[in-house]
This record gives structure tokens, sequence and C-alpha cells, in this order.
């Protein structure tokens, strides 16, 4: 796994399973369950179109209800419109069924209950049980309204338990797998954080072991044969091979540091070791200066090295951005050196994504280094 | 032969004021004369404008910034020679924006100061790198458009080239570096805030034909290129 967003998705899906699941289970108990009781007893309502069109108000809540919870957990405002809408249905069609049979005709109190459920799942539980407390509110006064005996007041309990003990059920339910799938996908993070840091200590273990071996390459060879006797001190070449390797060693301890401005910085550590061989060296910056990455930087101090081990007694380092065409964003870096190296050095013209340019004048030796960003 | 320069050193430092004369008597052709030191700005009230051509003024007396003060010294009729060991290009932009007519640093003295100071007394531009330098890195509102061209011999003289070496690498003559280099610098005298030593070098840039009035044009943001029009800047420039 490369990024990071599928994991932290993972409890979002999860989320959303339970949800259209929910919307499922109320959405077939409206057709099924209150649906079917609606034909069923059919030839008792006094009106049948009338439980028709509320059956219908409330299916059209449930659908609104599903496309708020669908977009995310709904805000306060829409989730209570549907809620109070289902429940008003719900209430009016009780108020029209039959007075003595309400409790075996009325198909319309579990839906209420559900679309409620549906719509208040996610949101604090004082508001579904709010909401639950409402509805059997509602319908009770409705039965008190019609007469209510003690026959009436039992199966009114009865039902109540069952209808109200299930929708409590789904909602704990749901809400246990919730926190059940955010601990899951917390673990994946940690798990998929703990790669990272792997992968990450990879490349640093990489990098150096790269910085290792251009040792091995270069400095190694020399001090090897400064120790055997094969490579004189006293000769010219020798002193030049030592003060570029030396350089180099200095500038790979500044290409660790974590600094704004690395170009600068590893710029003064390639000059460090010229001017302990007394080389007066300038270093100056003309505003604001673009990063530059590594590979280019590289290029651009190993000029550096080269020119200052040829400079006799003075250089100067200069960096300005180069701006860009279109805008006020600095679109790459123009890094010059001026010394008295009495000749050309040899430089390649341009490597990666840096072009040097050079010009001598008498012993003065001009280069410059241009990158430009992409 | 000409009269010399009659300069005015203002130091706090007596040793550098020493060395800054040493520089002025070492100047083969004695093109300058050194008539008056103080330690302070309060110590030019000896020598009003007239008996004076410039001051070379230190901008750190007894460890206080002077650059606001530069616009009262050029209001009174002085040109402004600063010599400092200060090298911020913010510091540089401001001296020059109250009036100076140059700016050199302390490293840039021996070669620069003397030939500034009679560039100055002249009224004529006199950039050196530290300047040049500032110039590049003026990212202020208020800053004019330079050309490719001036940008260009500006970014070589910073780099540390000789103005011949500069001309080499763009295929042009010394003279037309020199040009360049001016002429940027005279669109800096034409904008910003107004001093009558900035009007003297604009109004001697325009005269040497160093600049055109209509080449006066402040920086363009492309944000703002079609509400500005350069007609109307140009006609508004001349006349500062």
């Amino acid at each position: 796994m490369t990024t990071m967003q599928p994991k932290a998705l993972m409890s979002d899906r999860y989320q959303r399973a339970f949800t259209i699941a929910v919307i499922v289970l109320v959405a077939g108990w409206h057709v099924a369950g209150a649906g079917g009781q609606l034909l069923h007893n059919r030839p008792d309502y006094s009106s049948f179109a009338f439980q028709c069109a509320m059956w219908l108000i409330m299916a059209l809540a449930i659908t609104a209800g599903s496309v708020l919870v669908l977009r995310g957990a709904p805000a306060w405002c829409p989730a209570w419109t549907v809620a109070v809408i289902a429940l008003a249905a719900s209430t009016a069609a009780a108020v029209a069924s039959p007075a003595s049979q309400m409790l075996a005709v009325n198909w319309s109190w579990g839906t209420a209950g559900w679309t409620g459920v549906l719509v208040l799942l996610r949101r604090r539980f004082a508001e579904l049980a709010a909401f639950l407390t409402a509805e059997a509110l509602a319908v009770l006064s409705v039965q008190v309204q019609d007469g209510l005996n003690r026959t009436d007041l039992a199966g009114f309990l009865a039902v109540l338990a069952w209808s109200t003990g299930g929708q409590l059920a789904v909602v704990a339910g749901v809400r246990a797998l919730d926190t059940a799938a955010g601990r899951a996908a917390a673990a994946a993070r940690s798990e998929h954080a703990a790669r990272e840091r792997a992968a990450t200590a990879e490349i640093i273990q990489a990098a150096r072991q790269a910085r290792w071996l251009a040792l091995q390459e270069s400095v190694v060879p020399l001090v090897a044969e400064l120790a055997s006797g094969t490579a004189d001190p006293g000769d010219a070449q020798v002193r030049i091979r030592c003060a570029t390797q030396a350089a180099r060693l200095r500038r790979l301890l500044a290409e660790g540091d974590d600094v704004t401005e690395a170009l600068v910085h590893e710029l003064h550590a390639s000059a460090d070791v010229a001017e302990r061989r007394g080389i007066a060296v300038e270093i100056e910056t003309a505003g604001p200066l673009p990063q530059v990455p590594e590979p280019a930087r590289r290029v651009i101090t190993d000029a550096a090295i080269a020119i200052l081990t040829a400079a006799r007694s003075q250089a100067r380092i200069t960096l300005a951005a180069i701006p860009a065409v279109t805008a006020g964003i600095a679109a790459g870096i123009a890094v010059s050196f001026v010394a008295d190296t009495g000749a050309v050095i040899g430089l390649s013209a341009a490597r990666g994504e840096v072009i040097i340019e050079q010009q001598q004048d008498g012993v003065m030796l001009w280069a410059e280094a241009r990158w430009n960003s992409r | 032969m000409e009269q010399p320069v009659r300069v005015a050193i203002i130091e706090d430092h007596p040793v550098v004021t020493e060395g800054v004369a040493s520089w002025i008597r070492s100047d083969p052709g004695q093109r300058v004369r050194l008539v008056h030191t103080a330690r302070d700005l309060a110590g030019l009230r000896n020598v009003p404008p007239p008996s004076v051509d410039v001051v070379i003024l230190d901008l750190e007396l007894s460890g206080e910034l002077v650059t606001t003060q530069i616009s009262r010294l050029v209001t009174a009729g002085y040109r402004v020679v600063a010599f400092s060991g200060h090298s911020d290009p913010v510091i540089v932009m401001e001296t020059l924006d109250n009036g100076a007519h140059a700016y050199v640093s302390k490293e840039e003295g021996r070669d620069h100061l003397v030939e500034a100071v009679l560039a100055a007394a002249a009224d004529r531009p006199y950039v050196t790198r530290s300047q040049a330098r500032a110039m590049l890195a003026d990212q202020g509102p208020a800053r004019p458009a330079l050309s490719e061209q001036e940008r260009q011999a500006l970014l070589l003289w910073f780099q540390g080239m000789s103005k011949a070496s500069v001309g080499r690498r763009m295929s042009i003559t010394e003279n037309t570096v020199r040009q360049y280099i001016s002429r940027a610098r005279a669109k800096y005298a034409a904008t910003g805030r107004t001093a009558p030593s900035k009007d003297a070098l604009l109004a001697r840039a325009i005269e040497d034909g160093v600049i055109r009035p209509g080449e006066i044009v402040p920086y363009q943001s492309f944000a703002h290129a079609d509400r500005l029009s350069a007609d109307r800047l140009s006609e508004d420039a001349p006349g500062r």
C-alpha cells in the first residue's frame, strides 16, 4: 500500500455498508410489513385512499432520509424534518383508523419509528430516545382519544416493547459495528505509519550506503596511497586530490543537515576547506532563492569544489534567482563562480538539469551553473 | 585641469576615516580633496553645501543607523555616498531610495569609493556590486521594470566579472555594459521617494543620453498589466 487514503477510508466504507443495511431494513419494513398490512386490512379503513396517501408520504420521507444519510451524517434540521413528517403522517393515519381496531389495523406505527432510526442513527442517542418517546405518546394519545380499555393498553405495551426493542437493538448494533470499524481503521493506520517509518529508515540507510560507497571509490584509495607511500604529499597533484576529497567529505556532512537554504549551506561547507588553505571566499545571494533538489545541488557543489581547489587566492560565489517568464515566482537559480584559477577547469557543460558555462579572462575564471525548475 | 572634488567624511571610527583619507591621497590624479571630517552629522554644520561637493557617510554612527537622515542631507543640498559595513540589500535599497548617489560597502571601498565620489560629484550613476545585488534582489512593488539586457548586465557585474568581461560575455562593448548598468540605476532614481539628488541623477542621465524619458516605466505586475498605461506613466516621470 503506497498511500494513506484506502486505510483511512476503511471505517467510512464500513459505516456506509451499515447505513445501507438500515435503509434496506426500513424500506423493506415499509413496503412488505406496513404495505402488506395496509392491503390486508383494506376493507376496514373508513378511507383507504387517505391511508394510501399517508403511506406514500412516509415512503417519500424514507427516500429523503436515505439520501440524507448516504451523503454523510445529516444535520439537525433536515434529520428532524424527515422524522417529524413521518411521525405526523403516521399519527394522521392512526387517527383515521377505526377506533376499536387500532392495534390490529394500524400499519404506520412501526414505519414512523424506523424512519426515526434511519435519520437519527448517528446523531446523539438522546435525540432518538426523544423521538421514540414522542411517537409512543402520539400513539397512546390517539388510543386515549378513541377510549382506552385494559386489553388495548396491554396490546399497546406489547407492541411498544417489541417494536421499540427491535429499533433500539438495531441502533445499538450499528453503533457497536461503527466503533469496531473505527478501531480496525485506527489499527490499520498505525500499521501503515509503522511501515512508512520503516520505508523511510530504509531510504536513509540506502543513502548512507551510497555515500559510504562513494567514499570507498574516492577517499579510501587516496588514504591507502598516502599510507603506503605511493602518493607523495609533496606532489601538487596529490595535494589537489586531498583538498578535493576533504571538501567532499565536508559537503557530505552538510548534506544531512536540515536547513532552509540547503544549497547555500552546502556551498559554505564546500568552501570551508579552501578557506583553511587561505583562499578568501565570498558567498553572496541576491534575493529569495528557490529550493534546488539534491542531485542538482550535488552538480553545483561539485563545480564549486573543483573551482575552489584550483583557486590561488580568491573566489567569489554568488547565487541569484532566475525570474520566471510568466510569473513572479523564481523559476531557477544562477550560481556563479569568479576565481583566480589561471585556467579553465574541467567541468562538463551539462549534467542532469544543470548547465555550466565558463569564460576565462586572464587569470580570472568565470563559471556559471544554471538550474531551471521544470 | 579641473578643480578637485571636495569631500567631507562622516565616520565615527577614526581608523576608518584615516583609511579613506589614504585612498583619497593615493589617487594618482589627485581628483578628490578631503576638506572636512566629522564623527557625527552635527559636524556638517561647519561645511554648508556649496563648500563641499560630496559627503561620504558611514551609515552607522555611534551604533545607530542613519539611513533616514539621508533625505534631510540631500534636501539641504549635499550629495551623499554611503559607505557602510552593512551589505543587506534592504538597507542598500533604503539608502538609495532616501537619495544617496551611491552605496559602497566597506569591502568595496578601496576599488570603488573614490570613483563613486567622482561620479556623485557629476550627478552620474555609479553602481557597486552591492548595489547591483540590492537591485537584483528588490521585490518592492514600486521597483522599475528593467530590460532583459539591463538585468543580465547587472547580474554578471554582481557575480564579480569585470565590466570588460561582462561585455565579452554579452557580446557588447564595455561602454554598452556601462550604459545598461547606468540605465538601470537611473530607472531607480525615477521611482520611490522624491529627492533633489535623484532628480539631478535622472536629469543628468537624460542629458547624457543614458536613458530617454519614455524608457522610465515602473515594474508592472502581470496582474495589473492591463490597468497601467505605459504612455501615461512616461508622461509623469520626467516632470517629477
